[in-house]
């Protein structure tokens, strides 16, 4: 088409068009018609040809972005997404709520949430609490309130729980018979018609908002003592509200983010998602100076144990020179409200699919939790290892940091712990005073990386051993006489209550009472006389300077030891050999101290203290330290009485208990 | 008039067409516009207004990364290799100010840069931050493969790659982790079905098509194009260890299934023997390492990584490939150094070379030089006491990085042909008994050693 050009020689007739003249010409001039025909011929094979090609490229273009991703880039790994449930556009739940004595349900819009028919099991008054917003099941508590003080625990729960959620209460077998007056006027406050009458074996339903109104209430009196009353069905319709008045308006920052999620999927954690003034989840504690342990990986092992793990984190987050980057928290099973404490905490979580059962179950979590962190902090010549139920002292990492180079350099040692078996209220008095045990305390120690890699994993208990994990540390096969470092003061205390080895009883006797250091930044005494040779000239200059108590007293009597302060006094109690703990157990046992299996012992030599007495007791003759005997005195022998109330178990206490 | 209805039928079709290719241009343009700048630059050719803002995506994310004390440094192949010719220059004079955009304004559709991930916090702060300066990002997460070798674990899943959009320009930012082995390790680049495929053009990021396995770097703290930056101390070698970077993860789940129909052999000798095994393997890789030997794993230890992930507690021995254009005089007298006595030497750097060490307590450490031919692999053995000859042998292969035994160590990639050559398609079943001689399903005779070179082909201590 450019080639050809108008003929400019012939100029075209005025009057006409510029088409006619155009026409004409190429009427009377064959040639250039030709030309020309020929031209708009190859312009359209051209045009042709150009949008074949175009068409082509863009066919290509797309082909190649589509491919380009599709490749190597895939994920190999079918994604399997849990189809999620349908946004609930509804506004109204159905709910039904079962009681008998058997068994108890509750259902949420055709969702089974709760079922317990097991026996003897879930006895008492269930309570769940649902979002009033969504609908979604926020916590899930039964308290056996046939039994005492639980009732005190249900009324803690109900005034944790937000205003406007929505309480489902349930009774299985019986649940009325400790529910003291205080509680049934909490239940009456939620508007509950018959809770102050509730009696002996009634079966009892009620759904309600907390601070609102009632959906629903059934009751069935129990005709006589001995039978239960007739199982009740309540079904009841709630209305949800919007999400806006469910949720509390904080400022928008990262945390109230994490505090948004968090509050949004559980309850009964108080005033962390008190929408006035919620509690802090960031704690900031002063950096220490010269941290030694600040790249130590802290391994946290847990059960499914929420509001222990809750309190626990932030008692560690809460310590002086934490370093949150360094935690991970293991978490034995599928749990989800321990994970939503973790990441309500900003801390990374990893599940464990439980293994074997019982003490063999806590057993490989540990091994599977211990290698990960490993694993996670391939630099780490240490872990701090710690359990959801121990609170943690505020100069942990402190204590630590001023004494992990002796882990580093003496062999002899087995690891550092900060827990004193025999550190009780009234045993335990200096918080600078370290000891070496040739036990293995746990509850918050460090384990140094090369006994774990070269020893402890390779041989660990497999999951068809029954075994406790620190049962099988404590063993001499293991153990290889080393020792280990713990403080006079505790630095964690174990408040778990709920637990495998662990009960009611069994907790105030032995752990209740437990030391537990509340002073930042102890300066440790005389942190290299720990080590093995130069601990052995200080346990004999200690010696030597104590005073020999009169051994004709009787040593369970609070006059044994003098009304005196800041002494140092020795008794020598009978020994015959190494594994001969037969006085020191009734020792133990009338000081009120640990004395399920014998803890806290180096050579034959126990430390602790008494009316703020450093007191030495010495094993004759088995001990080293026998010599240091004036031989006028004669050891002490007590008999363990007569009869043994049958064989008492030691339950392995420093394991994490899982319930 | 027949000829005139031509000519108007031939000019209004010749209209239509012009009329339709315009329609296609437009339609064209419009939709190269809706698809990202990249792919429009890539047509477009490079124009001086595409490097400057090349150099401005550059700066503005230094300036992001740096507001949240982030500590990156730049790994782009590209720019290294520009930064490289350099080097001399740009080291004495680290502040110098440059009279051109050198670096920051080739052409190219990403930047990358590295981040160790222990060195920040996962603050979401920065990507609020980012999507205020403009940028688009994307983040690619997967499963951590430091829990992966473990029984039933599963952690969060941790971000492997970030990719931060800026009109034209990319910035790929690779995460870095370290393993155990002490080195850094960073993932593959796997897009999950509900992500934008379309985001960046993917295949030509230089890293995630492999996971990657790279020592520690020594950094440097630069300025070029009026920017400063942190780059490998030593570009070269970094870029050297690139091209040979890729990363092997140990097949876990395979290991598991194999402990499954294999219960692992818990005994106190399995257990001790490995510990051995162990020792001696770090022992021989610092020994090679420290020698810049490269070496893989070979036979039982190979087998042992590939199939269960572990040594073979029966095994007996560590096993290690050379190539014999690696082979160094040093060798034997650096082992001895070391505490491992020469046991006995087969062959000759010619033909059929094989070094036997001896470890702590009876675990032997065999050497076996490896020859290349046109289209195999093959290494010699020697039966001592007749002087016969062995060959087996190897398809090719190239060498991979993996973790073993808290051990960064070379395997060959392509690992199940290299382990079925040796044992067969049966590798999968464990054999107590093995004859070196004959149960090896790629050996061949070789004949045998002229009996006046004995006293130089075998030699036993």
């Amino acid at each position: 088409m450019d080639e050809w050009k108008p003929n400019p020689v012939v100029k075209p007739h005025k009057k006409r068009s510029w088409y006619l003249a155009w026409k004409y010409k190429l009427m009377n001039q064959r040639a250039l018609r030709k030309l020309c025909q020929t031209g708009a011929v190859l312009f359209l094979l051209v045009t042709v040809i150009v949008n074949i090609k175009l068409i082509l490229d863009t066919r290509r273009a797309a082909y190649e972005e589509e491919e380009e991703s599709a490749q190597d880039y895939d994920d190999e790994m079918l994604n399997v997404e849990v189809p999620r449930h349908p946004v609930n556009n509804k506004k109204v739940l159905d709910v039904e709520v079962y009681s008998s004595r058997s068994k108890v349900y509750v259902a949420v819009d055709g969702t089974t949430v709760l079922e317990d028919e097991a026996r003897e099991q879930g006895r008492g008054i269930h309570v769940i609490v649902l979002n009033q917003a969504t609908g979604h099941v926020m916590a899930k508590r039964v308290f056996d309130t046939y039994s005492p003080h639980e009732d005190e625990a249900m009324v803690l729960f109900l005034n944790m729980v937000a205003r406007g959620r929505i309480l489902i209460f349930t009774i299985k077998d019986e649940g009325s018979f400790h529910l003291k007056e205080t509680a049934k006027n909490v239940l009456k406050s939620l508007g509950s018609q018959v809770a102050p009458f509730l009696s002996w074996r009634d079966m009892w339903t009620f759904v309600g908002k907390k601070g609102g109104e009632v959906y629903g209430e059934k009751h069935a009196k129990s005709p006589a003592l001995s039978t239960w009353g007739d199982p009740v069905l309540l079904k009841t319709e709630v209305h949800l509200t919007s999400v806006e008045d469910a949720e509390c308006h904080w400022p928008d920052t990262e945390l109230n983010r994490r505090r948004k999620r968090f509050c949004s999927k559980v309850e009964g954690y108080g005033s962390v998602c008190s929408c006035k003034d919620p509690t802090p989840i960031e704690f900031n504690p002063d950096p220490l100076k010269d941290n030694k342990v600040f790249d130590v990986p802290v391994a946290v092992i847990a059960g499914n144990r929420p509001n222990y793990l809750y309190r626990m984190l932030r008692s560690l987050l809460s310590a002086q020179g934490v370093n949150p980057q360094m935690i991970t928290v293991f978490i034995d099973g599928y749990y989800e409200e321990p994970m939503d404490v973790v990441e309500l905490f900003g801390l990374s979580g990893i599940q464990h699919t439980p293994i074997s059962i019982k003490n063999a179950r806590v057993s490989q979590h540990y091994k599977a939790s211990l290698t990960a962190t490993f694993n996670l902090f391939p630099e780490a010549k240490f872990a701090v290892v710690l359990e959801e139920d121990l609170d943690i002292s505020v100069d942990f990492f402190s204590f630590l940091s001023q004494s992990i180079h002796l882990l580093e350099e003496d062999e002899s040692l087995y690891c550092i712990s900060a827990w004193n078996d025999q550190g009780y209220e009234h045993t335990a008095e200096d918080p600078s005073l370290l000891y070496r045990v040739e036990t293995m305390p746990g509850l918050g120690w460090v384990l140094r990386k090369s006994l774990y890699k070269d020893e402890l994993e390779p041989k660990w208990p497999t999951p068809e051993k029954l075994w406790d994990w620190d049962m099988w540390m404590r063993m001499p096969e293991q153990r290889k006489g080393r020792e280990c470092i713990i403080p006079d003061i505790s630095r964690s205390y174990h408040f778990g209550i709920v637990g495998l080895n662990m009960n009611g009883y069994f907790h105030e006797a032995y752990f209740k009472k437990h030391k537990f250091n509340t002073v930042p930044n102890v300066q440790l005494k005389n942190v290299e006389s720990l080590r093995k040779d130069n601990y052995e000239t200080e346990i004999h200059r200690l010696l030597g300077e104590a005073e020999v108590l009169d051994h004709s007293k009787n040593p369970c009597e609070d006059s044994f030891v003098p009304d005196t302060e800041g002494r140092v006094y020795v008794m020598f109690i009978r020994m015959e050999q190494e594994a001969d703990f037969t006085t020191w157990t009734q020792l133990a046992k009338c000081l009120h101290i640990w004395d399920l299996d014998v803890r806290g012992n180096h050579k034959g030599l126990w430390r602790l203290f008494r009316k703020k007495n450093h007191f030495l007791v010495v094993g004759v003759p088995a001990s080293p330290y026998s010599s240091k005997k004036p031989s006028s005195v004669t050891p002490i022998y007590m008999e363990p009485p007569a009869k043994e109330e049958g064989a008492v178990a030691v339950p392995a206490v420093a394991a994490a208990e899982q319930t | 008039m027949q000829k005139i209805n031509r000519n108007v039928v031939l000019a209004l079709l010749s209209l239509t067409s012009l009329v339709f290719l315009l329609f296609q241009l437009c339609y064209y343009k419009f939709y190269l516009s809706q698809k990202n700048g990249a792919a429009f630059s890539k047509v477009r050719g490079s124009q001086s207004g595409q490097d400057s803002t090349r150099w401005h995506v550059v700066r503005k994310f230094l300036g992001l990364i740096s507001s949240h004390n982030i500590p990156v440094y730049l790994i782009d192949p590209l720019i290294l290799g520009l930064i490289n010719k350099d080097i001399e220059q740009i080291r004495s004079s680290p502040d110098g100010p440059s009279p051109e955009c050198k670096y920051f304004c080739a052409p190219r559709d990403f930047t990358t840069f590295a981040l160790l991930d222990k060195t920040w916090k996962h603050e979401v702060g920065l990507f609020r931050t980012a999507e205020k300066m403009g940028f688009q990002w994307l983040k690619i997460i997967n499963k951590d493969p430091r829990l992966d070798g473990m029984d039933d674990l599963s952690g969060m899943e941790i971000p492997l790659h970030y990719i931060f959009k800026l009109a034209s320009h990319a910035i790929h930012l690779v995460v870095f982790y370290e393993r155990s082995g002490n080195f850094l390790w960073h993932g593959p680049l796997r897009l999950k079905q509900h992500m934008d495929r379309k985001f960046v053009p993917f295949r030509k990021l230089h890293f995630g098509r492999y996971p990657g396995a790279y020592e520690k770097p020594e950094l440097l703290l630069v300025s070029i194009d009026d920017l400063k930056v942190q780059i490998p101390k030593n570009p070269s070698s970094f870029l050297q260890e690139m091209s040979h970077s890729r990363f092997l993860e140990c097949r876990y789940r395979e290991a598991r299934a194999f402990f499954q129909l294999y219960p692992d052999d818990a005994s106190l000798d399995a257990v001790e023997f490995r510990k051995k095994a162990k020792s001696l393997l770090h022992l021989a890789a610092l020994t090679l390492n420290n020698l810049g030997v490269k070496f893989w794993l070979s036979s039982g230890t190979c087998l042992g990584w590939y199939r269960q992930c572990n040594v073979i507690p029966h095994s007996k021995d560590v096993d290690l490939g050379i190539f014999i254009r690696d082979y160094k005089a040093d060798i034997i007298p650096a082992f001895q150094k070391a505490g491992l006595p020469l046991k006995h030497k087969f062959g000759k750097v010619e033909d059929s070379l094989e070094l036997s060490f001896q470890g702590e307590d009876d675990v032997k450490l065999d050497i076996f030089f490896f020859y290349e031919e046109d289209d195999h692999i093959w290494n010699g053995g020697t039966q001592a006491k007749s002087g016969k000859k062995f060959k087996y042998l190897f398809p090719k292969f190239t060498l991979c990085w993996t973790e073993f035994v808290e051990l960064k160590v070379h395997v060959p990639c392509e690992t199940q042909q290299y382990v079925e050559a040796n044992y067969g398609p049966e590798w999968k079943v464990p054999v107590k008994m093995w004859d070196w001689k004959s149960s090896p399903s790629n050996v061949q005779d070789n004949g045998v050693w002229p009996v006046d070179e004995w006293d130089e082909v075998i030699q036993i201590y």
